[in-house]
């Protein structure tokens, strides 16, 4: 689980081109969207449809299931364990 | 100084001139189908069926050109049917579009990318710019030609910047609208956004899922009350307001409460020196999309109070035809004006829960309608209102 | 009076944020590169992430022009002949080589036109009168023409502006296409026009376009004569595609310092407001963008008038 999350962490600083962040600055459990986490947005959020698609083969149709699962690096983790 | 109306032509999927489309919205029968190109063919998309050659053949145009530029002179040259270049009126041509030429210079580039050889003479038609340069060599114009390119308002503003430029004495009369052909650039872009419905659209109801694109062109054309003495033009409207104001809020989503809109259509209303009490129709941008629906409605509901006027989308009929969407949706509102007739919100069964706003459901004419106001949203926050009175 | 309150350009010169562009004007060799200013100090980290070079150039030279204003801008014009081309090819590359329904959605976002005067707005809060202009070559003047109607209007403080960037695949067409022997380069121009003359020392007296092939000389003097002037009275000629060498005190080709992209007047409507700042004896300078030669954009720019 915890190599899934280094992973996941570096995939998102690419897919997001969050050029000025490595894997250590994003805690597991920080929110990634809002003011009080990465500040990432709607745009961002269909990045992580494209991620979820790309690295692990799992596909989200509806945008709006998003919300529940890019909530943290954890939350993001738990999703690709369970559906891969 | 009033700014007259003095032509109009369309072509969408629901029809290839103004009288086939009036049949179309009369008998409440949507241009929206399963796709027939290799990149629509999974989707729903008001799709002309007619190739590009086809309709350079059909329409007996002098040039081979983009899809957008083929579509954009199709429906400017009915607008410009009647009239004639004369060196004491000073003609201009505005159009909007948001792809320009992709649809052919897309095929090209694949070339390019497989490592064939492209045909490099094709990229002419890409930029924007030429496209409006080659639908204004279509109708003769070259005294002034634009481009207004703000993606789905594209051709509302086109209009406003013509009634701008005739108001202040830099031309007489302007040849107006917006054109997009449909393109794999724009079909894979609306994809990736995941803002189409599988199904057909449902502006304004509660389980609508997103948008059904389309292609099409809609143009008119405006001459000053100084110029109708010249032409002997018999006047089929008056264009009597128009603003654009910016949202500000977000690249791609419009504003929960509709800031933008509001302002837009405040200042429409205001160029028109009318009330919201005097507006008889609505033709909404009304994308289906969920966000640019609730957006929407909470800015008419904040504008128009409690007396919410009459209305409606019409992209359940033709698809979103993006930066052509502003001169098509102008075309019907001058239709609607000299018939009375409300434009029903095709596909419509429940309304939004957090509004309870209905539109119009059927068809009906002979209503009193005086005043008209369009809405056209583009990406970036651009909004754009213009307001189309009875002469 | 269409008064020059403060212009801002990011080329492939030193030209962003210098009190005279001149300084270090020099013509362009053929390894020209963009110099670029430290886009972290104008632009919050988490937009940039995203942005191509064309929307980094213009929401810079914007927010700079912006701070050396105190009104907020009433009206946001900008012109672009070939807009966001580098997300525009991204994207096409995307949906040629990405397989399956799911695609980056980003490169789309930006690719169209409007996202440079969109992406304004929004870092700026601004909600404005925000239009975007394209038309080849003449993209520039159209653009103008626009922002000079908003202040006939009664528009107070007008954000006027031009960017294009070049992508490599643009030499492919060098030749056919395009006929330049240019480099290719990128650059903004953005400028804050205002009925009032304020700090300016120059302003845009007129700006006329053509669309068909014709007599540019008489063009010229039509135009000049319905604006008082003449080709004698014109202290310094900036031009693009046409050659008045001979009819003209001083007389530069702006592409030598621009390098070629359609929008490049612009950044000449710069080097006419900086050339005033040395040439205490210049009144008038003419732009004449004849870089296609269908089309003829003509800028006259004069000396702010000094009260006695």
């Amino acid at each position: 689980m915890s190599d899934l999350k280094e992973n996941l962490k570096a995939q998102i600083i690419e897919q997001l081109n969050l050029e000025d962040l490595t894997p250590a600055d994003i805690q597991d459990d920080a929110p990634l969207f809002g003011d009080q986490g990465l500040g990432l947005d709607s745009i961002d959020a269909l990045e992580f449809i494209v991620l979820l698609d790309s690295n692990y083969g799992i596909k989200i149709a509806d945008p709006s299931e998003g919300k529940e699962i890019f909530q943290s690096v954890n939350t993001l983790a738990d999703y690709i364990s369970k559906n891969q | 100084m009033r700014i007259y109306v003095t032509g109009y032509g369309v072509i969408s999927s629901i029809g290839e001139n103004v009288e086939e489309s009036l049949l179309a919205l009369r008998s409440e029968k949507t241009g929206i189908k399963q796709g027939q190109k290799t990149y629509t063919e999974r989707f729903k998309v008001g799709e002309i069926s007619w190739t590009n050659e086809e309709l350079v053949q059909r329409f007996q145009l002098t040039q081979d050109a983009s899809r957008t530029a083929i579509l954009g002179m199709i429906a400017a040259k009915e607008a410009f049917r009647g009239h004639s270049l004369n060196p004491g009126i000073r003609t201009g041509l505005i159009s909007g579009t948001s792809v320009g030429g992709m649809d052919v210079s897309e095929i090209a580039y694949k070339d390019f990318l497989n490592g064939e050889s492209d045909d490099l003479s094709i990229y002419r038609n890409h930029p924007s710019g030429s496209t409006s340069e080659q639908i204004a060599k279509e109708l003769g114009i070259d005294e002034y030609v634009n481009t207004i390119s703000t993606a789905c308002s594209s051709a509302a503003n086109s209009i406003m910047l013509g009634a701008r430029m005739l108001l202040s004495g830099q031309l007489d009369r302007v040849v107006v609208g917006g054109t997009d052909g449909l393109s794999q650039f724009t079909i894979s872009g609306f994809r990736s956004l995941m803002i189409f419905d599988d199904e057909w659209c449902r502006p304004f109801d509660e389980t609508r899922k997103g948008l059904n694109l389309g292609e099409g062109a809609g143009y008119i054309v405006l001459e000053t009350e100084e110029t109708i003495k010249k032409s002997g033009k018999e006047p089929i409207a008056i264009l009597s307001g128009w603003s654009n104001a910016s949202d500000a809020y977000h690249q791609t989503a419009s504003s929960p409460e509709g800031f933008g809109a509001t302002l837009s259509m405040k200042g429409a209303l205001a160029v028109a020196g009318l009330n919201p009490g005097d507006i008889d129709y609505i033709n909404a941008h009304g994308t289906a999309t969920p966000n640019n629906d609730l957006s929407e409605s909470h800015g008419i509901k904040t504008v128009f109070g409690s007396a919410v006027p009459p209305f409606s989308s019409t992209k359940a009929y033709t698809g979103h035809t993006l930066a052509a969407s502003g001169g098509i949706e102008a075309v019907f509102g001058i239709l609607a004006l000299n018939r009375g007739i409300l434009l029903p919100n095709l596909n419509f069964k429940q309304a939004i829960e957090e509004t309870g706003l209905v539109p119009v459901k059927n068809y009906s004419e002979g209503n009193t309608i005086k005043h008209i106001l369009s809405n056209s949203f583009g990406f970036g926050g651009n909004n754009s209102t213009i307001i189309l009175s009875k002469v | 009076m269409y008064f020059i309150q403060h212009i801002e350009s990011i080329t492939h010169q030193d030209s962003f944020q210098k009190k005279n562009i001149w300084d270090e004007l020099k013509p362009l060799t053929a390894d020209t590169g963009l110099i670029s200013p430290d886009y972290k100090n104008y632009i919050p980290v988490a937009a940039l992430r995203r942005l191509s070079t064309i929307l980094r150039m213009g929401i810079t030279v914007s927010k700079a022009c912006q701070e050396k204003v105190s009104h907020e801008f009433d009206s946001i014009s900008v012109g672009t002949a070939l807009g966001c081309l580098t997300d525009t090819e991204k994207f096409l590359v995307t949906i040629n080589t990405v397989s399956g329904d799911i695609l980056s959605p980003t490169a789309f976002i930006q690719s169209t036109h409007n996202t440079i005067s969109g992406q304004i707005s929004l870092d700026l809060k601004n909600h404005a009168y925000n239009m975007t202009h394209t038309q080849n070559a003449l993209s520039f003047e159209v653009a103008l023409k626009d922002g000079l109607l908003c202040i006939d209007e009664g528009k107070s403080s007008v954000l006027v502006g031009a960017a294009d960037e070049a992508i490599p695949f643009l030499e492919r067409l060098r030749g056919s296409l395009i006929e330049t022997s240019h480099p290719f380069t990128s650059g903004a121009t953005f400028m804050v026009l205002s009925g009032k003359k304020g700090e300016s020392i120059s302003h845009i007296q007129a700006c006329e376009v053509f669309f068909s092939e014709g007599n540019t000389e008489n063009r010229i003097e039509k135009f000049l004569s319905s604006n008082n002037c003449s080709l004698q009275e014109l202290d310094l000629v900036l031009e693009a595609g046409s050659d008045f060498k001979s009819k003209t005190s001083a007389h530069y080709s702006f592409p030598d310092y621009s390098g070629y992209y359609q929008s490049a007047s612009a950044f000449a409507v710069h080097m006419a407001n900086d050339w005033f700042i040395e040439n205490s004896d210049s009144e008038a300078i003419l732009i004449i963008n004849n870089m296609e030669s269908n089309k003829l954009g003509l800028t006259l720019i004069r000396r702010n008038e000094v009260e006695a």
